[in-house]
């Protein structure tokens, strides 16, 4: 070990190597949060399905969330980009502040929020036009570009959803025809093209077979440098996998939220630890 | 263990997996208990048994090995169960190294026994009751999962080393004393020796079960109570 060498052993030019920054030991403190939740409650109707949800989603980092069905985790992700809306007798209480602004509050546009906020479901949603038009189409409704331009952020979100190589001879083709972990990439390029800054993935893989999983989980670990993303999801291990944070959620209620090492090495909460180890009844 | 997987098999896994650290224990306990007995009573075909025996124990490790493998492989575990199997993997090493070393000791009876009874040593027998209620202890705590009373082995390992320690200034001054000693006294010595690095094993076997009940380590500065390793004699000493 360098670190154990005497002092004089080094020399101004050869410094002490910075540990590679790991993410399951960088402080919490240094990151920055993306999003806050505060005292967040959600009903159906008089159904109450969140209760008092307090946590942050740091900048660049994953945090997971599982927990039972019918646990709230989706419904979480819900009011993350108020898509809640579209159903009458749905409403979110509490603030969820975003840099700092409560994007729960009256007077938001929510159409510009959901372009900020981004995000894919379980299964694969492809528009019903071409490929190219599948990701353009969110582009158009928010910026004029010139066709070149257009077609250099259509080709840009396809590469960065690691679908570019793919699809580039087939740009005039239907989305539907894609295989389905294509079609779950496409729309993840769809939910980037717009440069949202928070990603939200509702179990993103879990039509999937293990290959086209891994390519998401992958695109997961490289997309993450540049977003805050929150996933949902049902496979403890790809939890355990992919995410920084892990937030362990029950009967409407947030358990136990901690760092993804922490939980599923040793978790505070009994309830998390039973859930995770496969002791649930 | 606390409660039940919801898959039985799982369970039923886990609890093999638990036998065999017990039996191992419980071996450790008896070869020891039968090295130093064939010490005391110059019984070599005693000695030749426990060296025999030490492929039992062996033979467990290897089992409990693909057993913790196979676990880790098929179930993924996590969280209590993944340090249930952390922990029988190193105090499964543990203890096979602890009747390695029992095997030594029987090893080093029968040469002993080939020469003359020697100056008695009081010391060896009733290092080795130590170590071995420190075995005991162990596994018992293994079994009812009682990091505190890990705790205590962990911290009465010193007595250990304490014995040890004078053990090795007697053994020095019967050498000092007449050279024809030195032959018996360099055995009896590797035996303190070896039975003081059972009670080490019984530490590391304590720091294990720390960790698994807790899920923290046990960070502290255990007491050292043997400074042999630093003690010279000078030449000048050494009678005539």
């Amino acid at each position: 070990m360098i670190s154990s060498l005497p002092k004089s052993y080094r020399t101004e030019a050869d410094p002490l190597p910075t540990p590679a920054p790991d993410r399951t030991t960088a402080p919490t403190a240094e990151l920055p949060i993306k999003a806050q939740l505060r005292s967040v409650g959600f009903y159906y109707e008089k159904f109450q399905a969140l209760k008092n949800i307090n946590l942050a989603l740091h900048d660049r980092r994953v945090t997971a969330f599982i927990g039972p069905s019918g646990c709230g985790k989706s419904t979480l992700l819900r009011v993350l980009n108020r898509i809640y809306q579209l159903y009458p007798g749905q409403h979110a209480t509490g603030e969820v502040l975003v840099d700092g602004e409560n994007i729960l509050a009256a007077g938001i546009d929510l159409n510009r929020l959901r372009a900020r906020i981004g995000m894919v479901f379980q299964k694969p949603t492809p528009f019903p036009m071409s490929i190219y038009d599948n990701i353009a189409f969110g582009i158009r409704l928010y910026e004029r570009l010139p066709k070149s331009e257009l077609a250099d952020r259509v080709e840009s979100a396809l590469q960065r959803a690691a679908l570019w190589t793919e699809v580039k001879d087939k740009l005039k083709q239907s989305g539907l025809s894609l295989s389905g972990g294509q079609q779950q990439r496409l729309c993840i390029a769809r939910a980037i093209a717009v440069q949202p800054e928070i990603l939200l993935l509702d179990e993103p893989a879990s039509a999937l077979d293990p290959i086209s999983t891994q390519r998401i989980e992958e695109l997961i670990a490289e997309l993450k440098g540049d977003y805050c993303i929150a996933i949902v999801t049902h496979n403890m291990q790809q939890a355990a996998r992919s995410s920084d944070y892990t937030a362990f959620m029950y009967l409407g209620e947030l358990v136990e939220f901690d760092e993804t090492e922490r939980i599923f090495t040793h978790p505070k909460e009994r309830r998390t630890e039973d859930y995770i180890t496969g002791r649930f009844g | 263990m606390s409660s039940e997987h919801m898959i039985k098999g799982y369970d039923e896994e886990l609890r093999r997996l638990n036998n065999t650290i017990t039996e191992m224990g419980g071996l450790a306990e008896s070869q020891l208990g039968a090295a130093i007995e064939a010490v005391v009573e110059r019984d070599s075909e005693l000695a030749a048994s426990v060296v025999e025996g030490d492929a039992k124990v062996d033979q467990l490790q290897r089992d409990l090995d693909n057993l913790a493998l196979r676990l880790l492989a098929l179930r993924q575990p996590v969280a209590r169960d993944l340090r249930e199997i952390f922990a029988a993997l190193k105090i499964g090493s543990d203890l096979e190294r602890m009747c390695d070393y029992a095997a030594n000791v029987a090893k080093r009876a029968i040469a002993l026994n080939q020469s003359p009874p020697a100056q008695p040593v009081y010391a060896l027998p009733r290092m080795a009751r130590l170590a071995e209620l420190l075995v005991k202890d162990v596994i018992d705590a293994y079994v009812a999962r009682d990091a505190d009373k890990a705790y205590a082995v962990w911290m009465r390992d010193e007595e250990l080393d304490e014995m040890y320690a004078s053990l090795f200034r007697e053994l020095l001054t019967y050498m000092m004393e007449d050279p024809r000693n030195i032959s018996a006294s360099t055995h009896l010595l590797f035996m303190a020796k070896n039975i003081e690095r059972i009670g080490d094993h019984a530490t590391n076997i304590a720091e294990d079960l720390y960790y698994l009940v807790h899920g923290t380590p046990l960070t502290q500065k255990r007491p050292k109570g043997d400074n042999s390793s630093l003690e010279v004699i000078k030449p000048g000493r050494v009678q005539p």
